[in-house]
């Protein structure tokens, strides 16, 4: 039977256009340093506590604008300059890994099939590396039918262990090109996917070559919409930007890596859940340059369902964060300032979760007892802070080229619960197995992952009543219930996507295939384990 | 190799489907407004006019109306004269002296006019809406217009205000007609915008002196974005300029050099702090609220980073016209903000009315980019929030801009007899207070002005005040103290009063205008208060 094509659609890629106006850049840096400056030093000072707490909260802000437009500073335009070296050494040969753990066959086979219409002149295998026995999936052995029928390798492991990164090291052994490229079971390469990738290691200091995990899905749900609108600030301007700085890191997927490089570092890193992000560090470490490339060279899906993307939200805060307090990329000798500072802003960014918490805990604190870390009695404060911080809503709009919405910006600060529940799992030493994110939609009420925002709401409700009647209707209450009122807004559409209601709101992507699949959610959240 | 599986495709997708404003087209394909729209602005404007007649109209003329009655009350010759002193301009006094002599100086006449300016801006700001984006951007700034409680203010108060927001409205539209529709127009209907812009200009720049502040906004638009501009247009606003600053030369002369005479009549003005900036924005959207309702509404500012926020949305950009508004708007605020701080105070909102029309149109284009059911929730809640303020500053008496003089001129007709003298400071508020006086005792003003003398309202001094305090009580059994409008020296004359003679009485009309009775019989002897 001939390969079947997928069908056309709509491709999203205006977030790999994004370019940075430095002045505007500079400007809302220099808002941010006042706007802190003032609000350490310029007003009296309220409860000690919150007060530190607040400067902590702030001083990670500004860390994050700092960083993110150290990052995005020059940006090409339209994602041009990025070009291989010409007349380098030739073309290697490659090994396709497509990594199974289980994922629906339909999905398997037409990333397979997809990564067999790969156009590339120096040749490649096509594996499949399945992990469904170790992982005990019922439908592990069409994995195997599938690769006799397409005509290529199927390499079951026997043994567990290191989960994706052991599936690949256990495929490296048996495998001998000197380029390695990794697609997760959904991510259908284009056909100049390898072309493309493998032209950049005609020089031979490069490492590994990134390229966007895009979500063709994207547009299915609230879930997958806000996932995808996450993605498109990463993989847009923060990877071109990372890039530049030689500080791009492998995903997971989409990546195609030099054979010796991955040996030199010990084979892909087995003892993180964030296995991609770890073995870039070792790779950088060595000194192997890294390259990411802005243009969409395959397609797979976005989480559908909000269980998977809450796992998946934990797994790459639980690795990054390990990174933090475990390998931190300051202490780590044989990277470049650039690359350190890179690996340090893109780790730290899941401490977030403890400053809008903080932030967000501000408004409950004064209603129910009146404290505030600041004693604010003039327009001083506001007429700072509005300007600086529409200048960061104008930069995030400008610099992501108008992809980065509110939705995104939803979902990366109400996504704090599982920021602080990866925080505490590093911090108590335990170990999380390494999940899969669904390929299929699970079916089912998530809205109990919702309960710290549903439990935030009510306590804000509460708390503006208890603050009332105490203190009347005062301007102070006033802006306080604003700003609960601000954080209600953001956690709604987060609280919305955990609803039952998410699942058949614009169920756009029913007629997609590899979209169809649903069993009930059987699985707990996080598959935590004493250390 | 092209590849025929994956086409981009990249127009906006359905899901995200939203007006594509910053493409050059919009707005402008309608032109004909259809009856729907007709009929709202019909009902907007009656809604209005029954605000005006029920309600604004009848209120008690204030200072500076009186004022400007006075102004336009002397022959053609006479009204530049003194318009020249109060180095104010003179299109407003010059329409309402013609506008007296047809029909009359009854005070809800006078309103009419400033009312007929405020009218016609409601059809306008929903043409410049239409020309800018949208007629649902264009409606619903008429909207907006309609229950502004600052615009219907200053659409009922017989000064220049609503014909100057009229005239600005006017004025972006012609600029934003060379920017946006010279290119496929025709030389005649090109000539008509730069023509119409022209006009609107020096007519503007005849009204109010901070009108620059709006040409200066649309050269910076043109300095950021000249490359849009049709080719011509440097040149264009070049020779407007000139033209501008030609035509208001002979004012200047005749200001500057054959009157040289300065009225000192301007309410002194202090110094603005940030909370003023604020209180200009609450003032636009909210209009006059008395100090705690105002402050509650300045609290409230974090919901202005939730409307930046909620506007983060896929792949809408700013379109030039919102840049456009967003200077027109805040630049004239921020730097007469800054050159009152610096220089000299000209901050009052009233003066930067002209901002107005561009700042509706700026948050209607940020509510516009909300998804469907935020961006009506948005906009009615704005539209309803607007409209309780009006209720609410048309029915409480202790609103900041009330000034019942009327009230103050009933109670002394009522209460004074030929023995007694009714004191007006500042000197200035006399006007009002004429106007519906019908008593018998005679009035005065500290210091003391000689109205039919040529020159300028004498400057207060202490010593001043001993003299003319002295022929004030001569032959006088009371003395009616009208304290409005402090000029800086209201204390003193307040404080001599009070030490020297029995305070019988005090009555308060509206914020700030209180009246006090002193026994000028029983003085008391030196040194009883200091």
């Amino acid at each position: 039977m001939p390969p079947t094509p997928p069908e056309p659609h709509q491709l999203e890629s205006s977030f790999l256009k994004s370019t940075t106006p430095k002045a505007l850049v500079t400007v809302a840096v220099a808002m941010a340093v006042v706007y802190f400056l003032v609000l350490a030093f310029l007003f009296p000072r309220g409860n000690q506590v919150l007060f530190w707490l607040l400067m902590a909260g702030e001083i990670f802000h500004i860390w994050q604008i700092a960083t993110y437009v150290y990052t995005v500073w020059d940006q090409p335009a339209g994602g041009a300059p990025y070009r291989p070296v010409s007349g380098g050494a030739p073309a290697l040969p490659a090994d396709v890994f497509i990594t199974v753990t289980g994922e629906p066959t339909e999905v398997v086979e037409a990333t397979a099939r997809a990564a067999l219409r790969m156009n590339y002149p120096a040749g490649f295998n096509v594996y499949l590396l399945n992990d469904g026995k170790i992982a005990k999936k019922p439908n592990w052995r069409e994995a195997e039918s599938l690769a006799k029928r397409l005509g290529i390798a199927c390499i079951t492991r026997q043994k567990p262990g290191g989960a994706k990164a052991g599936n690949i090291n256990h495929a490296l052994r048996l495998t001998r090109n000197p380029l390695v490229v990794v697609f997760d079971a959904d991510q259908m390469p284009r056909p100049d996917f390898l072309k493309k990738s493998a032209a950049y290691f005609s020089d031979p200091e490069v490492g590994f070559v990134q390229s966007p995990q895009y979500y063709k899905n994207f547009n299915t749900n609230e879930i997958t919409r806000g996932a995808w609108e996450q993605q498109e600030l990463f993989f847009g301007p923060i990877c071109k930007g990372k890039n530049r700085l030689n500080s791009a890191f492998l995903c997971g997927t989409n990546m195609a890596i030099r054979r010796a490089a991955l040996e030199q570092a010990g084979g892909m890193f087995e003892k993180s859940i964030a296995e991609d992000f770890l073995t870039s560090l070792f790779l950088h470490e060595r000194g192997w340059k890294s390259i990411y490339i802005p243009e969409i060279l395959a397609e797979g899906l976005a989480p559908e369902d909000f269980l998977s993307y809450y796992k998946q939200q934990f797994r790459w805060a639980r690795g990054s964060l390990e990174m933090v307090f475990r390998y931190n990329p300051l202490l780590r000798r044989g990277l470049t300032w650039h690359q350190k500072i890179q690996y340090l802003a893109s780790a730290s960014y899941y401490l977030s979760g403890l400053v809008v918490l903080l932030n967000a805990l501000l408004p409950l604190v004064f209603f129910f007892t009146g404290q505030v870390p600041l004693i604010v009695s003039t327009m001083g404060l506001t007429a700072i802070f509005l300007p600086y911080i529409f200048l960061v809503i104008l930069t995030l709009r400008l610099t992501s080229n108008y992809s980065y919405t509110f939705r995104a910006l939803s979902f990366s600060m109400a996504s704090f619960p599982i920021h602080i529940q990866a925080l505490w799992a590093v911090l108590t030493n335990q170990n999380s197995g390494f999940s899969v994110t669904a390929k299929k939609k699970l079916d089912g009420n998530f809205l109990y992952l919702s309960a710290p925002h549903l439990l935030y709401i009510a306590a804000a409700l509460l708390g503006m009543e208890w603050g009332y009647l105490r203190d009347g209707l005062t301007a102070p209450l006033l802006t306080n219930m604003s700003w609960a009122l601000f954080n209600i807004m953001v956690f709604l559409p987060f609280v919305f996507a955990s609803g039952p209601w998410a699942e058949t709101a614009r169920q756009q992507g029913e007629n997609q295939p590899g979209l169809k699949y649903a069993e009930p959610a059987s699985e707990s959240v996080f598959k935590l384990k004493d250390g | 190799m092209p590849n025929e599986y994956f086409k981009t495709i990249s127009p906006a997708l359905d899901a995200y489907a939203v007006p594509d404003y910053g493409n050059a087209a919009a707005g402008q394909g309608e032109t004909s407004v259809p009856w729907t729209d007709r009929l709202i602005l019909g009902l907007l404007m009656l809604a209005v006019l029954g605000v005006s007649l029920f309600f604004l109209s009848k209120q008690s003329l204030r200072l500076d109306e009186a004022q400007s009655i006075w102004q336009a009350s002397h022959t053609a010759q006479g009204v530049l004269h003194t318009i020249a002193e109060d180095v104010t301009l003179p299109l407003y006094p010059l329409l309402l002296h013609f506008w007296i002599f047809m029909f009359g100086d009854g005070v809800g006449m006078l309103r009419l006019m400033s009312l007929l300016f405020f009218l016609a801006t409601i059809p306008a700001i929903y043409f410049l809406g239409l020309l800018a984006y949208d007629r649902r951007v264009g409606l619903a700034a008429a909207a907006f217009t309609a229950v502004s409680p600052f615009l219907n203010w200053y659409g009922n108060e017989i000064r220049t205000y609503s014909l100057m927001v009229l005239l600005a409205v006017l004025n972006h539209f012609y600029f934003l007609s060379v920017y946006k529709r010279s290119r496929a127009a025709s030389g005649a209907k090109q000539a008509a915008w730069w023509l119409g812009y022209a006009l609107t200009g020096l007519l503007g720049v005849y009204t109010h002196y901070l009108f620059w502040f709006l040409l200066l906004s649309q050269a910076l638009f043109f300095l950021f974005y000249r490359r849009r501009f049709p080719a011509g247009t440097f040149w264009g606003l070049a020779l407007t300029a000139i033209a501008l600053l030609a035509a208001l030369a002979p004012w200047a002369y005749y200001v500057f050099v054959l009157i040289k005479q300065i009225s000192n009549s301007e309410p002194m003005l202090l110094r603005p702090h940030l909370i003023d900036l604020f209180n200009v924005f609450s003032q636009f959207l909210f209009g006059f609220q008395d100090d705690h309702l105002n402050t509650l509404i300045i609290a409230l500012w974090p919901l202005a980073v939730v409307m930046a926020f909620l506007s983060l949305r896929k792949k809408i950009k700013i379109p030039p016209e919102s840049v456009y508004f967003f200077i027109a708007t805040f630049f004239p605020i921020l730097a007469i903000f800054a050159l009152s701080v610096t220089v000299r105070p000209i901050f009052l909102s009233r003066y930067l009315i002209f901002s107005v029309p561009s700042l509706y149109l700026f948050l209607i284009w940020l509510i516009s980019t909300y998804p469907k059911f935020l961006k009506h929730a948005a906009e009615w809640a704005v539209i309803a929030g607007m409209a309780i303020m009006l209720a609410v500053q048309i029915y409480k008496p202790d609103t900041p801009v009330k000034e019942d003089y009327r009230g103050v001129s009933a109670y002394l007709s009522q209460n004074t007899n030929p023995q007694d003298i009714v004191v007006i400071s500042s000197p200035f508020t006399i006007y009002p207070i004429e106007y519906y006086y019908a008593g018998t005792a005679n009035m005065v003003t500290l210091p003391i002005w000689d109205r039919a003398a040529v020159g300028a309202i004498p400057p207060f001094s202490q010593q001043e005040l001993l003299s003319d305090a002295g022929q004030i009580q001569m032959a006088h059994q009371k003395a009616y103290l009208v304290l409005s409008y402090d000029q800086g020296y209201q204390k003193n004359i307040k404080d001599y009063f009070d030490s020297h003679f029995p305070l019988l009485s005090r009555q308060n009309f509206s914020p700030g205008l209180n009246v006090y009775v002193y026994d000028l019989q029983n003085k008391y002897g030196a040194g009883k208060k200091s």
